[in-house]
């Protein structure tokens, strides 16, 4: 022992790959809500479906 | 309603702070020296320590939002408000799930009831419990006056999750700092707090012009009946 962590970077890539599935996954979800809404008021208004 | 105005800022924000983060966390992993004792574990610093700083920063604006909203009445603070909870949510949610994967190498579990990590799990829960309750409230005034102050009594709980590790002597170490870690530490450290800023910035800008368009669809006038449609129609909708 001692009080030393060798290797560990199984951890390292498990909180890097967290961070990005949710970082990204969260700004995909409101890019996604972002164009429905978008979509659905410019119907709404009568002015049709935008891109 | 400006807030649902379109715009490339958000976006910019995000791609520029994506791209931040990328370099940051490259340099994190690559570039940066190994800590002497946690050596190569310690890379998980470089995303941990900007993500609680970025959550209670976004948790800080809810709470500016909260006042502003029941000082003003103005929509465009509600709005915000529900923005920048739902992303401290998910920023705090992301700081629970990093600190657990960090424990496991240096403290031997995943989770401990240690003060800093107690703290935070209730403000993950006061805040996320807020969030849950804003969809079962109907009447959007209400649902904005109730979530404002809930928001301000749930943020007394930030200051104590900061303070906790120097309040009590726990298992969690000390803020991080400049003075408290290794200059060579510190790039790595700064590129992915502003990385995350500048995402989350964006994000809540973005997010608060989805609240915009909804909360405009849910106070418009109802439509009037098909015979009655055209220039009635387009009447209502100019009022936006």
């Amino acid at each position: 022992m001692s009080g030393v962590i060798a290797g560990g970077w199984e951890y390292v890539i498990a909180a890097y790959a967290a961070t990005a599935v949710v970082l990204g996954g969260y700004a995909a979800s409101v890019f996604l809500r972002w164009r429905t809404e978008r979509n659905r008021a410019a119907t709404e208004s009568g002015g049709g479906r935008t891109t | 309603m400006a807030a649902a105005s379109q715009g490339p800022l958000p976006k910019g924000l995000v791609a520029v702070g994506a791209v931040l983060l990328c370099i940051g966390s490259y340099w994190g992993l690559a570039q940066a020296p190994g800590e002497i004792f946690m050596g190569d574990v310690q890379r998980i610093m470089y995303v941990h320590v900007p993500t609680a700083w970025n959550a209670m920063l976004a948790l800080t604006f809810a709470f500016v939002c909260a006042v502003f909203f029941l000082f003003t009445n103005s929509w465009k603070w509600d709005n915000r408000l529900e923005a920048a909870m739902e992303m401290g949510v998910v920023l705090s949610l992301l700081l629970c799930t990093q600190g657990a994967i960090w424990a496991k190498p240096t403290w031997g579990v995943w989770w401990d009831w240690d003060p800093r990590l107690t703290t935070t799990a209730v403000m993950v829960f006061a805040f996320g419990g807020i969030l849950a309750l804003r969809a079962f409230v109907d009447d959007p005034m209400k649902r904005a006056v109730w979530s404002a102050v809930a928001c301000i009594v749930a943020f007394a709980d930030v200051p104590i999750v900061y303070f906790s590790v120097k309040w009590w002597n726990s298992l969690h170490q000390a803020q991080s700092t400049p003075a408290t870690v290794s200059k060579a530490f510190h790039w790595p450290l700064r590129i992915n707090a502003f990385g995350i800023l500048f995402l989350w910035a964006g994000l809540v800008a973005l997010r608060t012009r989805v609240a915009a368009l909804r909360l405009r669809s849910e106070i418009a006038p109802p439509l009037p009946a098909p015979s009655a449609r055209g220039t009635d129609a387009r009447a209502s909708g100019s009022a936006w």
